[in-house]
């Protein structure tokens, strides 16, 4: 094929580039971009804090509860925490939006709080084990093992002990 | 004639990472280089220490951009031999369709730069234009369109659905012709012709000398392919030819390259024919003892040694790499003796230097 006879066929064809910011531009559905959080299905295992590169994942016990932070300014988008998140309570979205304003950087996090539950027996507080992560361990539940759930871990020894009869 | 001696780097117009090099030169004619690097040191090697094994796969693959997958990919290998881990047989088939959409794109991307140094600047856009399909299939298949994030100790962590698959197969069908055009115009094209061949030529014999490897072996015919010699993940199972050329000059080695993105693309398809069925990665977390292994790999540039130690903690004792830029430098000797000052960039781009790879 003749140069000329090339460049004349993409002169034809019009520009390859996308018309962005004033037309639509590609984005793929995989594509690792701003991260979400979903409280209601983080059993603070921590294996995101864990697997994660960059450091910018971290846990701190709150009077509210266990508080999830991530920071978009030190995250990588590997993906490593949510291939890692048993309960997909951590996932990377298509939202790649994430130019900002120098003074905003310390607002370019995902936060989240996971709210304790009071223990059935003792009332301490405990990180209520989530549905989804149950559904992994057990085939069926059974109302033993519900009730098991709205223990804490040394009422729950306690139970086990007594053949969980409570 | 004056001789004179010329610096170029580390920090230079012509350069886009930073070396520096001491041409002593004879009027217009290179007498001899002296290559002196060191100016990006990291110290990455030390900081995969400071970091447990999960940690260590996405930091090897932000060593370099253009070879990101083959790092975590060997640096898995090494672990997976450690821990006495078989992959599931369609993970080795995913690690291959992840390391050759890298090469396609690594090495359009060369050979593209190459056309932009003799200030071929239309035939540089083309290329790249061609590289993007590589590109978007990146973006799409795996979320990135540099670092994949494919590996996982023990597998891999992208599948490909039907969907995918058709996607897959669709662009590289597409990317055929444009290729075969792009390899006709790099052979045939009198202006390609008049600034690479016969330029930077490495002897067959010095090639073996040096124990370069990747396409700048394979241009000057030496057949060395790390996929053919020790296959890993499914190679072995794939039918890989060997590219070799033999001019051993700046064309030879472009044309391998680009030769090589035709095989990669050959091999992604044979990999959808051939691929079974099952799962993607073992399940549950592993253990790694003790032990020390040593895994290898044939990145877009050449043949990639890792050599890791563990003591049983979940940080190695020890990693170590040998890219293939190191042993591929020290030919720029041979390569550039003998050439005018106007040749250098295009030599230097001729072995695709990775600097951040090689001072890591």
């Amino acid at each position: 094929m003749n140069m000329l006879m090339l460049l004349l066929r993409n002169l034809a064809r019009g520009p390859s580039t996308d018309a962005f910011p004033f037309g639509d531009t590609f984005t793929p559905e995989r594509l690792r971009g701003r991260i979400r959080f979903d409280p209601e299905l983080c059993t603070g295992c921590r294996m995101c804090a864990h697997v994660c590169a960059g450091d910018a994942i971290h846990f701190d016990e709150t009077d509210e509860g266990l508080r999830f932070t991530l920071w978009h300014n030190t995250c990588t988008f590997c993906g490593l925490c949510e291939h890692y998140c048993q309960t997909k309570a951590i996932h990377l979205t298509d939202d790649w939006h994430l130019a900002h304003l120098q003074q905003d950087k310390y607002a370019m996090i995902e936060q989240g709080v996971v709210a304790p539950a009071a223990c059935a027996e003792c009332g301490g507080r405990m990180t209520a084990p989530v549905p989804a992560l149950t559904a992994m361990a057990y085939r069926a539940s059974n109302r033993r093992i519900e009730h098991l759930q709205t223990l804490c871990p040394d009422c729950r020894r306690k139970a086990g002990v007594k053949g969980g009869r409570s | 004639m004056t001789t004179y001696t010329i610096p170029v780097g580390p920090l230079h117009v012509a350069l886009e990472e930073p070396m520096y090099f001491k041409v002593e030169v004879t009027g217009e004619t290179i007498a001899s280089v002296d290559i002196n690097a060191g100016h990006v040191h990291r110290g990455v090697e030390y900081l995969t220490m400071q970091r447990n094994f999960y940690q260590n796969i996405t930091l090897t693959e932000r060593l370099c951009s253009l070879c990101s997958n083959s790092h975590p990919t060997t640096y898995c290998t090494a672990l997976e031999a450690i821990a006495g881990i078989r992959i599931p047989e369609r993970a080795r088939y995913l690690r291959v369709i992840a390391d050759e959409i890298k090469r396609v794109a690594s090495n359009l991307f060369n050979v593209a730069i190459m056309a932009h140094i003799i200030g071929f600047d239309s035939l540089f856009m083309h290329v790249m234009e061609t590289r993007e399909v590589a590109q978007d299939v990146k973006e799409t298949i795996f979320g990135n369109r540099m670092d994949l994030g494919a590996n996982r100790i023990g597998g891999v962590r992208y599948d490909l659905d039907a969907k995918n698959q058709d996607y897959l197969s669709q662009q590289m069908e597409r990317m055929k012709a444009d290729l075969a055009e792009i390899v006709d115009i790099y052979r045939n094209n009198s202006m390609i012709a008049l600034r690479t061949v016969g330029v930077g030529v490495l002897p067959h014999d010095k090639a073996l000398e040096y124990a370069v490897v990747g396409p700048v072996a394979r241009g000057s015919g030496v057949a060395y392919d790390v996929r053919s010699k020790a296959p890993y993940a499914a190679y072995d199972r794939l039918d890989v030819p060997v590219v070799t050329e033999t001019g051993g000059d700046v064309r030879a080695r472009a044309l391998v390259r680009l030769r090589e993105v035709q095989v990669a693309i050959d091999l992604i398809q044979q990999c959808l024919r051939d691929m079974p069925d099952g799962p993607i990665a073992i399940g549950g977390l592993p253990r790694i003892p003790a032990g020390e292994a040593i895994a290898k790999s044939e990145a877009p540039r050449g043949e990639l040694i890792y050599y890791l130690r563990t003591d049983g903690s979940d940080k190695p004792e020890r990693l170590k790499w040998r890219v293939p830029s190191y042993m591929n430098w020290d030919a720029l000797h041979v390569m550039m003796e003998g050439n005018r000052i106007s040749d250098i960039p295009l030599i230097v781009n001729s072995i695709d230097p990775c600097i951040s790879c090689t001072e890591r």
